[in-house]
Formats: C-alpha cells, structure tokens, sequence
C-alpha cells in the first residue's frame, strides 16, 4: 500500500517482455513458406492477445470473488457495533449478498450482473456501485494522465542529459538528487510540500482538495498542483535511473563504438543509435508505473483527501463492501492488463526484429 | 476566508520539529513571506466549511441512525431532539418547552415549542413527534438510545393530544425518559419522513451529499432559536489526521473535531485554536467476569490496581483528560467515583491479590484494535508494562477493527472498548445488565439488577440517586470494567470564526455550528 516502487528488477523486466511478446509474435500458424499479409498476422496477434487477456480477467475474477467471501463474516463486518441489535438489518444485508446459495452459485450471480454491467449496490449505503465509483475512477484517471504527461518527458530528459554527460558534475548531481528522492516515502515528500506551500512557509496553494458538490477535479486546477507533483517526485527519480542505465548500456555496446569509429558525434551517438534501443525498456517500465498510478497511491490520496479509488478500496476492505471490493479490484486488474497489452504492441512496434517477425 | 499571510513567523520549538521532521528546520528557518492563501470557496457567500474525522461510505444522514463522526456532525445541525443536554451536560427544553409525568412514570407529557418550522415551511407538531417516536422505536430496528423505550412503550396509546401536546405512554415505569429523550439520536422527523430527502427543524437544511466526502447545508432562515450567522454550512470528510490539520492550517476549513492531542500546542503558533473540553467519554478494558481467571474477583481488583492512571493518561490522551475510578457517567448527580477511595497503583497489594488467588504467574492476552479509537492501543501497550511490574505477563493482540468488532465481540476475555458521556443508568441499561446489548464483560449481578430496575421506576429524584451510588458500589467492588480515565475533546478552529465554547456531550462545541459567527479580517 506504501511502496512508491513496484516489483519489476532494473531494466531486466523490460527485456523479458519484449523477448516473450517477440516469441508471441513469431508463433503464428504457418501454413506455407510465404510471408502473411501485415494485416492476418496482426489480426492473429491482437486476437490471442485479448483472448489471454479476457483469460487472466476471467482468472483473476475467480481470486477476487473467493478472497472476498473469506473476509469473515460480511454481515458482522458491516454493522459493528449494532449487528447484535438490528436483526432486520442483519436479514437485508444477507440477502443483498445471497449469503443463503453456495459460493458457486454467489459466483454465477455475480459474474454474469458483472458482464451485463451491473455492479450491484453498496451493501454499506444502498447506492449503486456504478455511482459510488464513476467520479472517482474519473478523478483518478486524470491523475494518472497528468503525471505521466509530466513525468515521461521528464524521466526521459533527466536519463538523457546524465547519459551524455556521463560521469560528469552534472551527472553527479542528477544521481544524488536522484537516489536522495528515492528514498524519501512518497506521502513524506507530500507532507513537505504541503508544509512549503500550503501551510508552514508559504500559503500560495490548497493544501487539500475540497470539492464542491458536482465538481470534477480538473475544475480545481490549483488544488492538483500538490498530488501532481508528490506523484512526480516519487516516480522520475526511479525512472529516470533505469533509463540512464538502459542508455549508457547501450552506449557502451559495439555499434556504439563503431558509430563513434565512423566519426559519428556524442549526442548523434545517444539521439540515433543508443535511444531507439532503449525505448523497449522504458515502455514496459512506465507502463508498470501508470498501472500502478491507478488504485495504489492511496497514501496520497488521504494525504491530499483526493477522490480517488484508492482510498475508496481501503475504506471498502474496511467495511467488507463486497460488491465495491469486487468492481474496484476488478477494474484496476483490468487496467494492468490492457496497459500491459498497449506496452507489449508499442514493444514490437519499436523492435524492428521484431515487427519483421510478425511477417516471417 | 482566504489567509491574510500576515502571520507571526513561527519560531522553531521541539514539538515543532516532531511535527514536520527536518522538514521543520528547513521551513521554520525561512522566513515566512507574505502569501496570499488560494481561497478555496467563493467568498460571495458566507460559509463555514468543517473538517470532520474519519467517514465513509458508511455515512448517513438519517436522524436515527447515525453511524460516524461525519454523520453525528451532520444530524446536530439537521434535527432536533424534544430535550437536550446543555453544554454543562445538563437537561434543558429545545422543541418541547416544558414536560411533566405523572406519578409512577408510566405517563409523560410534553408541551412543544410553537412557531417551530420545519425545512420546508410546515409547521412542526404533535403529529410529527408521534411519528418520530414510532420511527425511533422500531421494534426491529430501533435507534441506539431507543433501545430501552422501544421495548416498555405503549404504541396504541402514545400521541398527539392537541397540535401542541404530546403524550407518551409506557407499560412499565420509566423515570429518567428526560435524560434519554435528550440524546442525539432522537431528533424530530416530520410524519412523512424521507431519508433520502431529508426534512428537520435543525439551524441547516439539506442540500446536497455524497457519503464519504461532504455534505452541503444551508441555513434554515427561520429557526426558532438562532439563525446560523454562516449561509452555508460544508461538512467535509477526512480519513486522514495529517490532511486535516493541513486543511485548517492552510484555511481550506475554518474548523475540526478531534484534532491529534499532541498537535493541541503545535497548531496555537500557526494561526489556529485548540478546543479543549472535559467530556464523560472513557476507553475502558474490559473483563469477563465469567471466565477463569478472571472469575476470581482478587484478580480483576489486581488487573485495577496495577495501572498507573496518570501515565496513561499523559501518553494515551497526551494528557487531555482525567484520572478515573473504575466507575462511569461522572456527570451524573449519582456519580460516586470522586467520594470513593481513589485506585492508584499499587504493585505490592495487586500481588499479595494474585498470590491469594494462586494466580502469581498470570499469563493473559489483552486484545485491541486501532479501531477502538483514539489511545486505544497505546493505553493497551502501557497496560502490558505496568502489569509486568506485578508478574502479570500480558501480551497485547493487536487486530483488525472487522476482526475487534466481529465474531467475537462481546466475547474477548480481556479487551477494550469505547463509550461516550451517558448518564449513569442509561450508560448501564447499555453495557451492565445480563440483557444490555453490549455487556463487555458479561456482568451478571441479581443485587445489582435490581438496584437498577429499582431506579428506573423511582420518581423521588433523592431515593433513584440512593439506589444509583449502591449500584456504583457494586461495580467499584466487583466490575469488570477498568475505567483508568476520561478523555477530554480536543478540537480546533481557525482565526476567521468564532462562537465555540466547551461542550461535554460530544466534541467541536457540540457541533452546533448556528453558534459559530466569522471574524472579519480587518
């Protein structure tokens, strides 16, 4: 829940992908010795895609609803204090849930309301899930979409800049300043901020995000600013670390040096023949990082009261709200999942290797 | 609304540096520059925006049923009881005027309040208190102080007698229905009651509300008692301390409730005011009194005396509240516990007790969750090391507040829970008799019992008080319940409003925010 870094070893994890989206991208039926139309063999790609992907949903669908019904006992959980007086409401709680059919047919139940798109109710509040979770999921995503509008181009400046001057004063203070705010947790770099900006020093921006009723967070830009950059400052430093070490691999490998032989500038060197060979990585490592963004900031989330999901799947583990429990893990493994499909497809994209491979 | 920026820069102290980390050095040693705050809120209309703690998708604004901080927040602003507590925790009219019983206390007649108005303009009536009292009483699901006149009311015969008289009449005598009737949530409905849009009498009407996160209130222009200086009222939710704080420091809210006791100093050099208030609320642990070895009444006095009550106090409550004496409800007219010997520690007699009962080597597990509330597990921690200072090993269990609250609650041989200010038999009706619903410690006691039902039939205010104190004396000498203090509400409010004063009954000047004026920032 605290952990700004998630799993994924330096580098390694970006090269594995893209070897195994290359070897998924290699194996088509081939039925004669001629290359395929671009487009069969892209069709036949996305297709066993989407249907591993709809597999894992449909797997991951089974962990959440069987370690959702072993949170205890649902009703007590929800009621408290007040389970052993209000039986009514003990009776309307069980039959929200169908606590009376075997786990089986709870999990029929609910896989199929889940594919007509009906998420049930809050068994906390009565509401539908769907509007408990929509603004939210909203907020959240935009949060996520503006740190990465901000930190790839960032993570990318910073890796470059200590790459081409490798070694350097300026490297070494990028490295510092880099491995420093790595080890700061992200919620003590908020409070910082807070303190520098809201509260302590100087009282130039909200220190918490108040929304009046029926506003979305993009209308409160200022009250962003805070999230935005905790967010940033957690990340870029990680990022940026691995594509410095991704780049100046590259700049150490032979083509390098036979493009430096030829006479080939620095900076033409990094630009033209170190970048596009480390891009693979990157992609897969940002990818991780968005993913992440979505459900597991929630240290931030309370910290700034921001309206996200992830404060709302703490508070719903809380409450044993299953049916919001369900929707919300649902939803943010269905967003690993399809950033990992869009990284693996900008992978091969990226990898001419590969991309010759979907045609052999 | 939006910070003047001329504040005192805030010089460095130690508390300080606790707060912020290094971070306090770093800032503390700038020199604050005049900046003016982002205003959160249109300053075109007045409004009064609170920080309160904790809420979720729990919260709800039925009169009836209010489950957190948040909701307790908002009913008090939204309804109204026939009876309240006065700051001073004492009985005084609100929408009835005046009450009466007749001899026995089966019969109790209220006069209202005229020219009280609802939300929506509609008079409020007898009619209105007989349908809220029927709500109220559900006999499936009544409200928390319900729970006693749902079981002895006489539904047929309870009602309006005129526009402005409403009689309720009960099967078995009841003498203290004053003090229930006076409890938060009992507050008066109209007879066409809908949660979902919801109507009362209370200084704010409903606008808006999205459990979780804040509740928009706007001021009912014709309250019969004071209209709120403030247009509107937010109420807004926080799940965590630290955003609280920095909200009302960066005045983004001009109040919270229960503020972090050790932030009660810190926050006076920046611009904001602790609320300090005594309160009859207490975290007791709690023994099973049926149960070996706690059975053995030489071992709970043991586990009694073993605590020092000020330590925990000090560190649990960071020194916001009072040393108690193993009783309850101290603003009771009953309430015995300051005339009774003082328990302080005493590790040689806690000994010779255990030694007594065989029991030198006692070995127990004392069961606590974060989910108990503020101090909860601290005061379990320091429990631990007093009891060892006697021999007692004690090892502290540490759950889940969905696992504290669960399957076993009201069934932990040694735990904690936690109760606000009651008088004394209401307090007991709840959590002392073999039939209250939250009898901890499954306190069995026939002498005890009938001391209490005894009381809830006596009218003669001088005979009930006898029986309450013999009562008391039982618990003192035989309870299950460590109650080592009272903690005092700690709140805080910013420069810009006013009108809060120290209320007993529950925290942030009981929540009565139509008290609350702004402060101009001339």
């Amino acid at each position: 829940m605290s952990s700004a870094k998630p799993p994924g070893d330096v580098g390694g994890a970006g090269e594995q992908l893209t070897t195994a989206s290359v070897a998924l991208a290699a194996s088509g039926p081939r039925t004669d010795g001629r290359p395929r139309s671009a487009v069969r063999a892209w069709a036949w790609w996305l297709l066993r895609r989407v249907g591993l992907a709809v597999l894992t949903l449909w797997a991951v669908s089974v962990i959440v609803f069987l370690s959702t019904t072993a949170l205890g006992d649902p009703v007590r959980a929800i009621l408290g204090k007040d389970y052993e007086v209000s039986p009514e409401r003990v009776a309307a709680i069980s039959a929200e849930l169908h606590l009376d059919r075997s786990p089986v047919e709870r999990y029929v139940i609910w896989l199929g309301d889940l594919l007509s798109g009906n998420l049930g109710n809050s068994v906390v509040n009565g509401l539908p899930v769907g509007e408990l979770i929509g603004e939210r999921l909203t907020n959240s995503l935009f949060l996520v979409t503006i740190v990465a509008l901000i930190m790839i181009p960032l993570a990318m400046l910073v890796a470059l800049v200590s790459a081409r001057f490798r070694g350097g004063p300026i490297d070494q203070t990028l490295q510092v300043i880099n491995l420093t705010l790595a080890g700061i947790p992200e919620f003590v770099t908020g409070i910082l901020l807070v303190a520098l900006f809201s509260t302590t020093v100087l009282h130039l921006l909200p220190a918490v995000t108040v929304l009046p009723p029926g506003e979305m967070a993009w209308q409160r830009p200022s009250s962003m600013v805070l999230p935005v950059a905790t967010l940033v400052l957690a990340i870029v430093p990680y990022l940026a670390r691995i594509l410095r070490a991704n780049l100046l691999e590259a700049m150490d490998a032979d083509y390098a040096e036979l493009a430096r032989l030829k006479g080939v500038p620095e900076s033409a060197v990094l630009l033209r023949h170190a970048l596009p060979n480390t891009l693979v990585p990157a992609v897969q490592v940002t990818a991780l990082q968005l993913a992440w963004l979505l459900g597991g900031v929630v240290l931030v989330e309370y910290l700034f009261n921001y309206p996200g999901i992830g404060a709302l799947l703490v508070d719903s583990v809380r409450n044993a709200d299953f049916p919001v429990v369900q929707a919300l893990a649902m939803i943010i493994a269905a967003a690993y999942i399809v950033v990992n499909l869009v990284a693996d497809l900008l992978s091969i994209l990226l990898t001419p290797r590969a991309r010759t491979g979907m045609l052999a | 609304m939006g910070g003047s920026g001329a504040r005192p820069n805030p010089g460095i102290t130690r508390r300080r540096l606790l707060q912020f980390g290094a971070a306090g050095l770093a800032l503390g040693a700038v020199s604050s520059l005049a900046g003016c705050a982002a205003d959160p809120v249109g300053a075109t209309t007045s409004r009064l925006l609170h920080g309160a703690t904790g809420g979720g998708l729990k919260d709800t604004l039925d009169a009836h049923f209010p489950v957190t901080v948040p909701d307790i927040a908002r009913v008090r602003n939204l309804y109204e009881t026939l009876l309240r507590y006065s700051p001073e925790y004492e009985i005084e009219p609100c929408l009835a005027e005046s009450w009466e019983r007749n001899a026995d206390a089966t019969v109790w007649t209220f006069s209202l309040r005229r020219g009280v108005t609802f939300h929506d303009g509609r008079p409020f009536t007898a009619d209105d208190v007989a349908a809220s009292v029927l709500r109220m009483c559900d006999p499936e699901q009544p409200s928390a102080y319900a729970l006693t006149i749902s079981k002895i009311i006489d539904r047929e015969s309870s009602g309006a007698l005129d526009e402005h008289t409403y009689r309720m009449v009960l099967t078995s005598p009841y003498a203290v229905l004053d003090q229930t009737m006076a409890n938060y949530t009992l507050g008066m409905v109209p007879a066409d009651y809908d949660p979902d849009h919801p109507i009362g009498t209370g200084p704010f009407r409903y606008e808006s509300f999205v459990p979780g996160q804040r509740s928009l209130f706007v001021r009912h222009t014709d309250h019969w008692e004071r209209t709120a200086d403030f247009e509107e009222l937010v109420i807004l939710d926080f799940a965590d301390d630290a955003a609280k704080v920095n909200a009302l420091l960066a005045g983004q809210v001009q109040s919270v409730d229960n503020l972090p006791r050790y932030l009660a100093g810190a926050i006076e050099e920046q611009g904001a005011h602790a609320l300090v208030s005594e309160s009859g609320g207490w975290t007791p642990f709690t023994i099973r009194v049926d149960q070996e070895p706690f059975s053995d009444v030489r071992v709970r006095q043991a586990l009694r005396l073993v605590v020092d009550r000020q330590e925990m106090i000090d560190q649990a409550f960071s020194g916001f509240g009072r040393v108690a004496n193993d009783l309850y409800a101290p603003f009771d007219p009953a309430y015995i516990g300051d005339e009774l010997p003082q328990r302080v520690q005493d590790i040689d007699e806690a000994k010779s007790l255990l030694k007594q009962a065989g029991q030198e080597d006692l070995q127990v597990e004392l069961v606590t969750s974060s989910g108990i509330g503020a101090g909860a597990v601290e005061s379990a921690n320091l429990f631990a090391q007093h009891a060892r200072k006697a021999g007692i090993d004690v090892r502290v269990n540490k759950v889940d507040s969905s696992i504290f609250y669960g399957d076993q609650y009201l069934s932990w041989p040694f735990a904690q829970d936690f109760w606000e200010t009651r008088m004394y038999l209401l307090q007991a009706e709840a959590c002392a008799l073999s039939d209250s619903p939250y009898n901890e410690t499954h306190f069995s006691h026939p002498v005890f019992e009938q001391l209490i039902h005894d009381a809830q039939r006596e009218v003669d205010d001088a005979k009930r008080r006898t029986l309450l104190q013999d009562a008391q004396r039982i618990e003192y000498e035989e309870g299950g319940l460590v109650v080592w203090g009272f903690k005092s509400h700690v709140d805080a409010y910013s420069d810009f409003v006013t009108g809060f004063e120290p209320v007993i009954e529950m925290p942030m000047s009981g929540f009565r925010f139509n008290r609350a004026s702004p402060v101009d920032e001339a």
